[in-house]
């Protein structure tokens, strides 16, 4: 029989809520918060683990079971009736009663034996198997792939990620307020202001400290122009995965533009450190208006040159296509699940964006070249957005706001924003002004399952290609 | 005779980036920094590269694999340690996964991450105050973990 648990968060899918997050504490309990996709309102579930165990929910929501896993390797709980209770994060390296976060700054020692774990791998007469990492022939991030093969057609793929985990949550466990977002911004660098905005509006939130518009303005800008570098860099990459290579470095140039211009205006080419709480790094106005009008004039005859090439078209359709079906069951995230005809964009249910965001951009395909596609507009959309806000910010005095949280700044709070791959979540509870637990939960983290059954049935040859396609981050994903 | 390199082959590691590092050298590939004019490239294979470059704090699950990589390379050889994480003075040095960078680096390039202009200009430096066949170069043993 179902428990009330499992039967609530049930619900909650059924009514097509999208999942924030489940965190757990080292006190046993268990948290599912869960966003209303019509009005933008948090549900939350909660659970007491009994004896160091919980019911899964992961059978019936396939979407929640790494984070069952990722809590099993963690605290130790026990997820009864998990599908698939293989570690995640955890290595046979890690001492058998070693839970790091059961208790944050404890050293560790490791056991002197190999990191790899056992693969899930398909047995048959004619399956190769390939193994692929944990390191690469390229400038890419650290993780293992064991392909199952038969001639070079894939027919399963394990991925085993988390070579980058960091513990970073351990690590945020006992800081002051003020220590916080240097740690938080360099998580993920292709996602690092949507992290600092997230624990931005979370001490904001708690200490009922209300934006003002200008810094609204500020804040989209940073967040739009991370976007923008993001999906360069992944349009970049694309024509990499099939050799395109005057496609390849000439988006690359944009790129290096665009990071020149970011470091000039905002003092980071990546803008690390420019979202606090009560502030965001500014730019002039009409320097910003500048330099994207001079990233305009290549933008427009690159996305001329990459959308008439037939070749490179041909390369991209039906190459790693996902259903609809499997993006909703898999709660798929960002351009991965908009590329499919998913319709959501966590964008559209944050009411500082509402004035300048038109609503998510979609495709159907659901194949490399529908993800493609999805960032070409989404560029477009977010250049108009940055112009928008600057010339809003160009017709009114700047004013600082003046904001210093209370230091005895209690109280928890799930914030949300749409990272360049999609909904990104913290869930953050702070006691006395330090962070009692910070639980971070990316959009890749949902789609690295999706990645895996796309590729399955395409040619091994065909993986980057899809890979790129995804364009998932290894380090928001590991933490 | 004055000592100088011409050439490094360089074979990259993530041990624990947040990507920020692996973005930066990539650019250093693209044509704006265009790093083969000098002799420096990425190599798919430590079999091919004189060096090893290492970006991240070092997690444990990236040691082993990061030693492996070390030793298939031949001597001589050269380790560089590329941005704050991997020099051991980023902000995942204290996490309880971190080996505290990588040591015994022949070379450091600081940053968060490093810029390619300056992290372009600091091989080029350190490629021409350099010479292979002097000690530095000989074999340095298996990457020791902390």
């Amino acid at each position: 029989m179902a428990s009330s648990w499992q039967k609530q968060n049930q619900e909650l899918k059924d009514a097509r809520y999208e999942l924030l997050a489940m965190t757990a504490d080292r006190r046993g309990n268990l948290t599912t918060s869960w966003l209303d996709p019509a009005g933008g309102n948090h549900v939350f579930s909660n659970l007491k683990v009994s004896d160091g165990r919980f019911p899964s929910l992961a059978a019936a929501l396939p979407e929640i079971a790494w984070d069952e896993r990722e809590i099993h390797d963690l605290f130790g709980w026990i997820p009864m009736g998990h599908p698939d209770l293989r570690p995640l994060i955890r290595t046979p390296r890690w001492r058998q009663d070693f839970f790091p976060m059961m208790s944050p700054g404890q050293a560790a020692t490791w056991l002197d034996v190999e990191p790899d774990l056992p693969a899930r791998k398909v047995e048959g007469e004619g399956v190769t198997i390939m193994k692929v990492g944990p390191t690469h022939a390229g400038i890419i991030e650290s993780g293992h792939f064991v392909f199952s093969l038969i001639g070079e057609n894939i027919l399963h793929l394990d991925a085993h990620l988390f070579q980058n985990h960091r513990g970073a949550e351990a690590l945020l466990e006992e800081k002051p307020l003020q220590q916080v977002a240097p740690l938080v911004t360099r998580v993920c660098a292709a996602d690092t202001v949507s992290n600092q905005a997230n624990w931005a509006l979370a001490v904001e939130q708690l200490a009922g400290f209300k934006q003002s518009p200008q810094l609204v303005h500020q804040r989209i800008i940073l967040l739009e122009a991370e976007r923008v570098l993001s999906h360069l860099n992944d349009l970049a990459q694309i024509p990499a995965g099939v050799g395109f290579q005057v496609a390849h470095q000439r988006a690359l140039a944009m790129k290096e533009l665009w990071q020149s211009s970011l470091k000039t205006l905002f003092g980071h080419r990546f803008l690390f450190d420019t979202v606090r709480p009560g502030w965001a790094s500014s730019a002039p106005s009409d320097a910003l208006l500048a330099d994207l009008s001079e990233l305009r004039s290549l933008w427009i005859p690159w996305r001329q040159l990459v959308s008439g090439h037939h070749g490179f078209i041909d390369r991209m359709q039906g190459v790693g296509a996902t259903s609809l079906n499997q993006v909703m069951r898999l709660g798929a995230q960002g351009v991965a699940a908009r590329a499919a005809g998913k319709e959501f964009d966590a964008r559209q249910l944050l009411p500082w964006y509402s004035e300048l965001f038109r609503g998510p951009l979609i495709q159907s395909s659901g194949d490399v070249q529908g993800r493609f596609r999805v960032r070409l507009d989404e560029l477009e959309a977010s250049l108009q957005m940055i112009e928008q806000a600057a010339l809003e910010l160009s017709r009114t005095n700047l004013q600082e706001q003046r904001f210093i949280p209370p230091v005895t700044l209690s109280g928890r709070v799930v914030t949300f924003t749409e990272s360049p791959h999609g909904m990104n979540v913290h869930d953050v509870a702070l006691e006395d002004g330090r962070v009692v637990r910070y639980h971070m939960r990316s959009a890749t983290y949902r789609n690295w399952p999706l990645l895996a059954q796309a590729v399955a049935g395409n040619t091994v040859a065909d993986f980057p290609l899809i890979n790129k396609s995804f364009e998932l981050c290894y380090s928001c994903t590991d933490r | 005779m004055a000592k100088s390199i011409k050439t490094l082959q360089i074979r990259h590691v993530d041990a624990g980036s947040c990507n920020g590092c692996e973005q930066e050298l990539t650019a250093l590939t693209s044509r704006d920094y265009d790093m083969q004019r000098y002799g420096l490239d990425i190599v798919a294979s430590p079999r091919h590269a004189d060096a090893l470059l290492v970006t991240g704090p070092v997690t444990d699950t990236m040691a082993l694999p990061l030693e492996k990589v070390w030793g298939a390379i031949a001597a001589p050889k050269v380790r560089i340690a590329f941005g704050d994480c991997a020099i051991g003075c980023g902000v995942f040095q204290q996490s309880y996964t971190s080996h505290g960078g990588l040591i015994d680096s022949d070379l450091e390039i600081p940053g968060c991450p490093p810029e390619p202009g300056p992290a372009l200009a600091a091989l080029r430096d350190w490629m021409g105050s350099h010479s292979r066949g002097k000690s530095a170069y000989l074999e340095l043993g298996p990457v020791e973990i902390n």
